[in-house]
């Protein structure tokens, strides 16, 4: 028996079901209502929790008679450094937009993500990504926050 | 009626509500072409521009892409052979070998026009619907709305496409994001994790746009190249046809027409099924009834006729049940629920009849979105060719900067923008590991409801079988239990065929 996909999303979803479960102990009830706050919680949480386990059980069972649902017909190859890194540069956003403001978080984001898509080479190149950065982070400040009443973040550090 | 309607069609044409509706319809129909972007991301990628109009202009504007956006992917699946949303798919069979024939005008138009007159008999649909559904809903109690919820998640996770436990696992998914905050009688904090930002539970659009937009945006990365610079421009041949001709040639199909557009209107009312399921649907239903089945997938008007008409009708049926019960028909209207919100409307029976100016708006807007459509085809709609060459390295980016607008602008709170950046993750992390979508969207819309009605119905009765013995209530059970069964002997029957996708429908 190995861990498949299916198991281990049983798993998560079983622990995560009983963790919230544990966490509805203690919840304060009214005498005035008849079911407390807790009430519906703990009937989405035991339904999850149930179904859990029935995922793992069908995915254990599928797996001794050896009739697991076949995988997706064309294994394509998937580039998953780059949704890592998609992901990094995209927090590394988040985190600054307080900090510096959307304008200048934007440029460097846009700028980022595109660098790391087309990998350019020569100083045209570069020069397009920042354009096309500085260009985007420009006309959506002014569409949004001059036009459509949209306050974009300003920064902490930067003060505009 | 149709003094509103006519006020309404009156108020639409007013520059202050055409021009949003004018631009919506062409934004929805260059996402709609675009390969990789969908309806549900154009709608997103929209969203954050009508937070500072007023309502009507910004339901008028989301109408304008959802039409717009519908008929948009017949454009490139006919002459490319590419749909630019899955809805568009069964347009490719017919409509790019008709253009490979030497016909890309009567192609494309063919698919323009079926869009058109689908659309507009299913705007009768929605007109004449609408108002008598919500009549029936206003009728309900907690205990048939609770019913009525649970049918509709319980048929979405059942018809999705894999395996059922995880259908109805990723409703139950949803349902839990719901019970995050307040408790809605005592206001008693759940699960907050002692935060003031979470008492009142993960804001619906962060969440909806995190999970949508980013799941869709991460597959597509995960298959870009080293340099992804795009496609060279594509040349589009030109588009010269006699409107009267393929307009003759659709009229001279009644039933054909007729029949797609009620499969249209037919899957679009039933909750968060979504359009791929009606063009392949109506597609399948018109090669059964056909003469010539044979000549499907090899360049028949019909194909394209099916399946073009059941997609934009597609669209009015799936307006009627978010506007007579809240409930979204699909992914789109889920986002079109949440625009209704944040401009402060309140979808569901009492709608109609407590905003008939926004409701009718929104008809007339839906009835003057398809000329709108055809005239910004017949003006641009070779230029669409030159649009879905943008490289995805540029597109990326920018989609993502207007995800994190229209959560921020929401509340004007960064909580928010790590609210989508959270369900970003869990979002891709879903799609991983090949849950459905949409019994997830559905839960998390209706999670709050579900819980209401059912403290309402056992704060008005505490007797729990009056869940079974309420007639309408204990029949939506009823069938909630059969979707169920049904599913499972789906299942059963094509035991072996089934194939977990990878690449949901988004």
């Amino acid at each position: 028996m190995r861990l498949t996909q299916n198991s281990i999303a049983g798993l998560i979803c079983l622990a995560l079901s009983i963790g919230m479960l544990v966490l509805t102990r203690g919840l304060p009830q009214s005498s005035f209502v008849p079911v407390g706050p807790d009430f519906y919680p703990r009937i989405v949480l035991v339904i999850m929790a149930v179904l859990s386990v029935l995922l793992i059980v069908i995915d254990l069972r599928q797996q001794a008679q050896g009739t697991e649902a076949p995988a997706a017909a064309t294994p394509e190859k998937r580039n998953y450094r780059l949704v890592g890194v998609t992901y990094a540069i995209f927090t590394g956003y988040v985190i600054l937009l307080p900090l510096v403001g959307y304008r200048a978080a934007t440029v460097l984001f846009v700028a980022a993500l595109q660098a790391v898509f087309e990998s350019p080479r020569g100083a045209r190149r570069w020069a397009m990504v920042l354009v096309s950065a500085l260009a985007s982070s420009f006309v959506t400040y002014v569409v949004f926050n001059d036009y459509l009443s949209v306050l974009l973040p300003r920064g902490h550090w930067t003060g505009w | 009626m149709y003094e509103l309607l006519l006020g309404g069609v009156e108020n639409i044409l007013h520059l202050h509500f055409l021009v949003p509706l004018f631009l919506g319809t062409l934004v929805g129909l260059i996402g709609g072409a675009l390969p990789g972007v969908t309806i549900t991301m154009t709608i997103i990628i929209v969203l954050p521009f009508t937070f500072g109009m007023d309502p009507l202009q910004g339901l008028a504007t989301m109408t304008g892409v959802y039409v717009g956006g519908s008929a948009g992917g017949a454009i490139t699946a006919a002459l490319i052979g590419i749909p630019g949303t899955p809805s568009a798919i069964t347009t490719t069979f017919d409509g790019y070998p008709m253009v490979q024939k030497g016909q890309p005008g009567r192609a494309v138009w063919l698919g323009i026009w079926s869009s058109f007159l689908g659309g507009l008999l299913a705007g009768v649909f929605l007109i004449g619907a609408t108002g008598p559904l919500a009549s029936i809903a206003l009728e309900f109690g907690p205990w048939e709305y609770f019913s009525l919820f649970v049918f509709a998640l319980s048929m979405v996770a059942g018809l999705t496409e894999g395996s059922l436990v995880k259908g109805l696992l990723s409703g139950a998914i949803g349902l839990a994001i719901t019970i995050v905050g307040s408790d809605p009688i005592m206001s008693v904090p759940r699960f907050t994790l002692g935060t003031e930002f979470l008492r009142n539970g993960f804001p619906f659009l962060p969440v909806l746009i995190g999970i949508f937009a980013f799941a869709q945006l991460m597959t597509d990365i995960e298959k870009m190249g080293p340099a992804d610079h795009g496609a060279a421009p594509l040349k589009a041949p030109p588009l010269t046809v006699s409107h009267l001709k393929v307009i003759w040639e659709i009229l001279s199909r009644p039933f054909l027409l007729v029949w797609s557009t009620l499969v249209g209107i037919l899957i679009g009312v039933l909750p968060a099924i979504g359009g791929s399921a009606a063009t392949v649907m109506a597609y399948d239903q018109a090669k059964k009834f056909s003469k010539t089945p044979e000549r499907f997938g090899k360049g028949n008007p019909e194909g394209i006729i099916a399946s073009e008409a059941s997609c934009n009708a597609n669209v009015g049926g799936s307006l009627v049940t978010i506007m007579a019960f809240g409930i979204p028909g699909d992914a789109v209207t889920a986002v079109m629920l949440g625009a209704m919100t944040i401009h402060g409307i309140q979808s569901g029976p009492l709608f109609v009849s407590q905003h008939p100016d926004i409701a009718y708006g929104i008809y007339a807007a839906y009835l003057v979105a398809h000329p709108l459509m055809v005239l910004i085809c017949a003006l641009g709609a070779r230029l669409f060719l030159r649009v879905v060459t943008v490289p995805k390295s540029i597109l990326i980016p920018n989609v993502m900067v207007l995800c994190v607008i229209g959560a921020y602008a929401l509340g004007n709170i960064m909580d928010d923008v790590v609210v989508l950046l959270l369900f970003g993750f869990i979002g891709y992390a879903l799609v991983k590991f090949r849950f459905p979508l949409a019994p997830l969207i559905l839960g998390l819309i209706l999670g709050d409801q579900i819980e209401v009605n059912l403290l309402r119905s056992i704060m008005s009765d505490p007797n729990p079988w009056l869940f079974i013995t309420r007639p309408i209530s204990g029949s939506l059970l009823g069938l909630s239990v059969a979707s169920v069964v049904f599913a499972l002997w789906q299942h059963h029957r094509h035991k072996g065929r089934i194939t977990e996708v990878e690449d949901p429908d988004f």
